[in-house]
Parts: structure tokens; C-alpha cells; sequence
């Protein structure tokens, strides 16, 4: 039951938060009504400190962290199986390298990194190396793990005595048996690529005003929670809701394993 | 009328994730203190029945119908069934090795039965479960299982079932990997529970031999499976062997102690060699050196009248083919993402040389040689039993049509008939093709149809000779 509701919820809020611009009943980023206006049937979220509709900007917010979090995610899954298959793989002095550099990077926290990066990159730039380097050691320790199991099952074996060259074992054989775990462990990678956007989007490194934004919305907002509560719940439970979902979605993933 | 004691089942039915049935409406009864065997063929859900029974079937497979009674209880699902089974259910899995938890000690494992207890007591019950299965509880006390092996896990694995003298033992394919002396452990176990009315035990076997004369009742699950008859030309020929290994000495882990030191080992066209040994002593490596898998630390390798490199990488596609090699264990041996038809086509592709349309075309024609249906072919591993698996491992071994074929306990994952059929195969294909078979066993029945035996001395590290006829 998870995984088709992991799945469905999955495919309709991303498509939703993409295209969600079109949607909006106004614009996100012209004043309608009145500042800090409380929701009412027209707008049904209230307004934010300039009078703009609260909806329109949380439908049209999401699109930004999304379509920074996908590129990040996907970065650090690649990175990260492709280090962990090399680990698992040839074993010895690569393996302890290439899990050594893994374990230095996660000694760093990951929204550290992405300050530091985020002072010299564009916003969505530093989210990517921040995910890439906190999110790949992750990855790297997980498949390698796999990969060491997997290298002794019988269809390897018989993969290698048929002569075939590691790359293609690797691509052929061990890739697709793991596929479920390399799933869900790009659903994780996602989640967190989420989180280190908006927290870079909340302490302003993110997407810059008058542009819809989740995290954004919760910065600017934070003055009027008193005035409008909606206009800073709002955001917030968008964030929310994207991430459980993600992670529902994951956990689906790994459930299909078997 | 059923009795009021011991383990009840009604109308057991297992469906899997598309609705078909895998178990319809099985009853099985086991009286206190009776001993009963669930016999069937591979694929029959023997252990589907079980398993619904004690509300684990794995994911996939759900119980749809059925009502299970201890002594005249209905056991509800769930956390029901979980706290019945902890405190009532010994098991020793299908592949018990592979059940061990790999990061847990052998003490830990097998005390886990005994949670509740005080904690010397535990110790005690423990030290005597594992001296119970032949095991020095001081050597092995802290080992984890990738630390043993392959024997020395199934018999903690059963020390784990055994502790505690569980009201209901299950015990599900005993026969299948184990070395003769445990085996008699299993036996001496089951001899003491029969008749004692605190304990019911349930044997999942395929093993005619095994069960009689161990069980109180037998229940057949499925349908009863013809015998074929046996192919009776033996060909046995002389001239230059296939496979030749000279002066073969061999460690595990490499540059340790030697497992087998300057072994002299010949197999020759259409003849089937067995090599016999306890479990631990290194057959496994033996079959894996052959293959190119491991590198022996001395000796040469011969194929026919030219050099076989001792590793992989060195051999030619011709080398390759010319020898396949098909492990032990069924779980494994296929890839999980893979269809069957896609395990049978990339040795056809790779070492045959066919386009891929030629090669889907051939996947039948493989399958019924194992006496596998050929629908079975777009199957993935997990929609298999561990029988139909390792049929379906011979047949990619045989797709690559190999002059020698070394099987590491090939068979001791099946059930009598169908090994009897794959033993029938083999024998076909060696007197019409020529094939050379090195079969690696522990068991004696196959050991029947060699033409010659070697046995593995561990003490001595050396294969010798053996006599025929096999007792």
C-alpha cells in the first residue's frame, strides 16, 4: 500500500510543484489585496507584508527548491554509487581510500559546507556541493557494502567466468540487483538536498526577492505571524509535506527490493 | 476428530502479489510428541505452508485463508503470532547459514532463544546446545558467522533451533548441506522429542531416506512427482583427460595453511568424479582454484593437452567456455533483477557467440533439459523456489555446452527426484557429449553414481582414492 501511495503522492506533488505557477489563481509577486490581510474565501490564505496572495505564492514556491534539490540529489547519488561500486569492487587500497576521503567529508557538517560554498557560489551552485559532499560519502558507504556482498553470489561468480570485464559485471550484474537500494537512497539524498536548500533560502542565501519561495516566504513572513499566522504556516507545511512525501516515496522504493 | 494437543492447521491457503495461489487449503496436524514430515517437490510450497503458519511468509506472499490452533488456541496474526513463536518455535531455515545475523556472536545467536533467562544460566544452555551439535563452545563462543564455516554456521544454526527444547521444532530442509555426522545430530535430536508429549516437531524434507524411520506420519504436499527412468550407457574413456591438475596446493585465505597440498586430480571425457569430504575442509576451494576463481599457491592446470591458466583473466573465451562451474547455493546463484531468460542468454551471447534473437530461441530448449517448464522463463529468482533456482544455475552453466562441468554440492538444494532428474541429466550429457563432471558432495547417495571418488583427507591435506562400491 506505501509504495503506490509513496509513489502516486510522489509523482503529483513534484508535477504539481513545477508547473504549480500556472495554477496560481494571481500573481505571486504583484500585491492584490490588503498587507497581512487575514484568509478569506478570495484569498483563501490571507496576503503577505506587500498584500500579495499567500496561495499563489505557496503554489508557485516550491519550484525553485525542487529543481535545485533534483540536480543536487541525483549529483551526489551518481557520485556516490560510483565511488561505492569502485570501493566495493576492487576492494584493498582503493576501498581504503575511497572510504577514508568518504569518512573525512562526513566529518564536516553538510550545511557548513554549503555556507562556506554558498559565499562563493550562487545559491542553488552551493546546494549542490554541499549535497554532493555531505550526501556521496553516505552513498559510497552504503553501496560499497552491497557491492562486497554481492561480489560472492553465484551470478557474479558466473558473470566472471564467463570472461566479462569489470565494468560491464558492474553495469550488467551488480547495478541492477541493488537497484532498490540505490532507490532509496537517492529518495534520502533528495530529502536532504531539500533541507539544505531551504535552510540556505532562510538565511538568504537562496532565491532573492520579490520571487516566490518557500523558504524565503518563511524569512519575510516571520514579522506578520502575529497578523496572518497562515502566511508563515503556509510555506512551512509545504516544506513539510514535499519532504515526508519524498521520504514515503524512498521507503517505497526499498520495499519494491524483493 | 483433531486432537487438542500440538499444532493444528485448517485450510492454509498462500496467494503471492498477483493473486495466484501458491498453498491451497493445506491441512496439517502434529500431535504432542509426534514427529511429522512435510514432503513434496521443489516448488510444491512446503515451506510457504509452514511459514504462513507461523505468520512469517516473507514479503510477496500472504496467508488468505486457514486458522492455526496450538494446543486448541487459535493464534491470532501479528504481534500474536510473534510472541507465540518466540516462546514456543524452534527453526532451522531453508538456508540456515544465510539466517545467521552477521554481526552477531555465535553466543549471542544462540541465546538469542533464551531471552528471560539469567544470564549464567543462559551461558550454560548455551555451551551445552553448541557441545550438543558437535562445536567447542570455547573456540567459537565470540566468532561471528562469516567467521565460520560453511558446516560449522549450520550447525549453530541448529543449536539455535535446538536450545531450549522448543514445544514446536521446525526444521525445514535439514538435509540439504549438511555433512553426514550432523546429520546424525539431527537425527539423535528428533529421536529424543518423539514420543516426549511437551514437543511436537514438523521436517520439511524432500528426502525419502531421510524421513523414514525418523517420522511419526508423513503428509505429502502437491502432487507426487514421477520417477524417471535412468539413462543406463556409463562411458567411461581413457587418452587424455579434460581437466588435469598436477602438484595443486592450495590455501585459504591465500598464503596461509595449505588446505590440500601436491594434489593430482584427472577427470576425463564422460567419466563423473566426486569429490567426498566433511564440511570446512576445502572442497569449495578446490572447485573455485579449478575455475579459475582462486589462485592455487602452486601446481598446473592442464585442459585437455594444453595449459589452462590458473587465473581468469589469463584464460581464453575457448578456456572459458570449455569449463563451467555452478556453486552451492541456490539463494544467490541468480540475479535478482535478471529474468531467467535473461540468465540463460549471456553465456548463449558471450561464450556461444549467438545474436540475441538466436540465443532467446535456444532459453526452452535449456529449460526442459532440467526438466524446468519454459514459461518459467520470464520468472524473475524471487518468483522461484530454491530448487527450480539451482536448475535454472545448471542450465546456464550447460547453455555455454562446457567439456568439464564442476558443481559444488549442486544438488543438495533439491528434492530426491528432481536431483535424480539433474543426475540423469548429467549422466545423458556425458554419454552422448562427452562431458566430464567434478561434482563436490558431502553425500553419499551421489556419490553412488560416481565412476570414481576422492576422498578429502583434512588431516593429511591430500585427496585420495576411494574404493567403490560407496557403502
Amino acid at each position: 500500500m506505501t509504495r503506490v501511495l509513496g509513489t502516486v503522492l510522489a509523482v503529483v506533488l513534484i508535477g504539481f510543484t513545477l508547473l504549480g505557477e500556472w495554477a496560481a489563481p494571481y500573481s505571486p509577486t504583484s500585491p492584490v489585496t490588503a498587507a497581512w490581510a487575514a484568509p478569506t474565501t478570495a484569498h483563501p490564505l490571507g496576503a503577505d507584508a506587500l498584500g500579495r496572495d499567500v496561495w499563489s505564492r505557496v503554489v508557485a514556491g516550491g519550484r525553485s527548491l525542487v529543481l535545485t534539490a533534483i540536480p543536487a540529489a541525483l549529483a551526489a547519488s551518481v557520485v556516490g554509487v560510483a565511488g561505492g561500486l569502485a570501493a566495493g569492487w576492487a576492494g584493498r587500497r582503493t576501498d581504503r581510500i575511497l572510504t577514508g576521503v568518504a569518512d573525512v567529508f562526513l566529518a564536516v557538517p553538510s550545511l557548513l559546507l554549503a555556507l562556506v560554498a554558498a559565499t562563493r557560489l550562487p545559491g542553488s551552485a552551493a546546494v549542490i556541493v554541499a549535497t554532493v559532499c555531505g550526501g556521496a560519502p553516505l552513498t559510497l558507504r552504503v553501496v560499497r557494502d552491497a557491492v562486497t556482498q554481492i561480489r560472492h553470489t553465484g551470478y557474479v561468480i558466473a558473470a566472471r567466468t564467463r570472461g566479462e570485464r569489470s565494468v560491464a559485471i558492474l553495469v550488467r550484474e551488480v547495478l541492477p540487483a541493488m537497484s532498490g537500494l540505490v532507490g532509496a537512497d537517492l529518495g534520502l539524498r533528495l530529502v536532504i538536498a531539500l533541507q539544505i536548500a531551504a535552510a540556505l533560502g532562510l538565511l538568504g542565501f537562496g532565491a532573492a526577492p520579490p520571487a516566490p519561495d518557500w523558504a524565503l516566504m518563511l524569512r519575510e513572513n516571520m514579522t506578520g505571524v502575529a497578523l496572518n499566522p497562515a502566511a508563515v504556516a503556509a510555506p512551512a507545511v509545504a516544506l513539510g509535506l514535499m519532504t515526508t512525501t519524498l521520504a514515503l516515496f524512498a521507503q517505497s522504493t526499498a520495499h519494491r527490493e524483493r | 476428530m483433531p486432537p487438542t494437543t500440538g499444532l493444528v492447521l485448517t485450510g492454509i491457503g498462500v496467494h503471492d502479489a498477483s493473486g495466484r495461489p501458491v498453498v491451497e487449503n493445506a491441512d496439517v496436524t502434529i500431535a504432542a510428541g509426534e514427529v511429522v514430515a512435510l514432503m513434496g517437490e521443489s516448488g510444491s510450497g512446503k515451506t510457504s505452508t509452514v511459514l504462513a503458519a507461523l505468520d512469517a511468509l516473507g514479503p510477496g506472499l500472504h496467508r488468505s485463508s486457514g486458522t492455526v490452533r496450538w494446543n486448541g488456541v487459535p493464534i491470532g496474526r501479528g504481534r500474536a503470532a510473534r510472541v507465540w513463536r518466540r516462546s514456543h518455535v524452534g527453526m532451522l531455515a531453508q538456508d540456515p547459514a544465510g539466517a545467521l545475523h552477521p554481526l552477531r556472536s555465535v553466543a549471542g545467536l544462540v541465546g538469542e532463544g533464551l531471552l528471560g533467562s539469567r544470564r549464567a544460566d543462559r551461558a550454560k544452555s548455551v555451551a551445552r546446545a553448541l557441545a550438543e551439535v558437535g562445536l567447542a563452545p570455547e573456540a567459537l563462543w565470540s566468532r561471528r558467522p562469516h567467521e565460520l564455516s560453511g558446516g560449522q554456521a549450520q550447525r549453530v544454526a541448529l543449536a539455535r533451533a535446538l536450545v531450549g527444547e522448543p514445544p514446536l521444532l521446525v526444521l525445514d530442509e535439514p538435509t540439504g548441506g549438511l555433512d553426514p555426522a550432523t546429520l546424525e545430530l539431527v537425527r539423535v535430536a528428533l529421536r529424543r522429542r518423539r514420543g516426549d508429549p511437551r514437543m511436537s516437531t514438523l521436517v520439511i524434507s524432500h528426502d525419502t531416506d531421510f524421513v523414514t524411520g525418523l517420522a511419526d506420519r508423513v503428509v505429502h504436499v502437491g502432487e507426487v512427482p514421477a520417477v524417471r527412468p535412468r539413462p543406463g550407457a556409463r562411458v567411461r574413456s581413457g587418452g587424455v583427460p579434460v581437466l588435469t591438475a598436477r602438484r595443486l596446493t592450495l590455501a585459504q585465505p591465500p598464503g596461509g595453511r595449505p588446505l590440500l597440498t601436491e594434489a593430482d586430480l584427472a577427470v576425463h571425457a564422460g567419466e563423473c568424479v566426486v569429490v567426498l569430504g566433511p564440511s570446512g575442509a576445502g572442497k569449495s576451494t578446490l572447485l573455485t582454484a579449478l575455475a579459475g576463481l582462486h589462485r592455487p599457491a602452486q601446481g598446473e592446470l592442464r585442459l585437455k593437452d594444453q595449459e589452462l591458466p590458473c587465473g581468469l583473466a589469463e584464460r581464453t573465451r575457448s578456456h572459458l567456455r570449455a569449463v563451467q562451474f555452478v556453486g552451492q547455493d541456490p539463494a544467490t546463484a541468480l540475479n535478482p533483477a535478471h529474468t531467467v531468460a535473461t540468465a540463460l542468454t549471456r553465456p548463449l551471447r558471450i561464450l556461444g557467440g549467438l545474436d540475441r534473437s538466436t540465443a532467446r530461441a535456444r532459453v526452452p530448449e535449456l529449460l526442459d533439459a532440467v526438466g524446468l517448464a519454459p514459461r518459467l522463463a520470464a520468472r524473475r529468482p524471487g518468483e522461484l523456489s530454491g530448487g527450480q533456482r539451482q536448475r535454472v544455475a545448471l542450465a546456464r552453466a550447460l547453455a555455454a555446452e562446457p567439456d568439464v562441468l564442476l558443481a559444488d554440492e549442486a544438488t543438495s538444494a533439491l528434492d530426491a527426484a528432481t536431483a535424480g532428474t539433474v543426475l540423469d541429466l548429467l549422466d545423458h550429457l556425458r554419454a552422448t557429449r562427452g562431458l566430464a563432471v567434478l561434482l563436490v558432495t558431502h553425500d553419499r547417495s551421489v556419490a553412488r553414481r560416481a565412476d570414481r571418488v576422492l576422498e578429502f583427507d583434512p588431516a593429511m591435506r591430500t585427496l585420495g582414492e576411494s574404493a567403490l562400491p560407496i557403502p
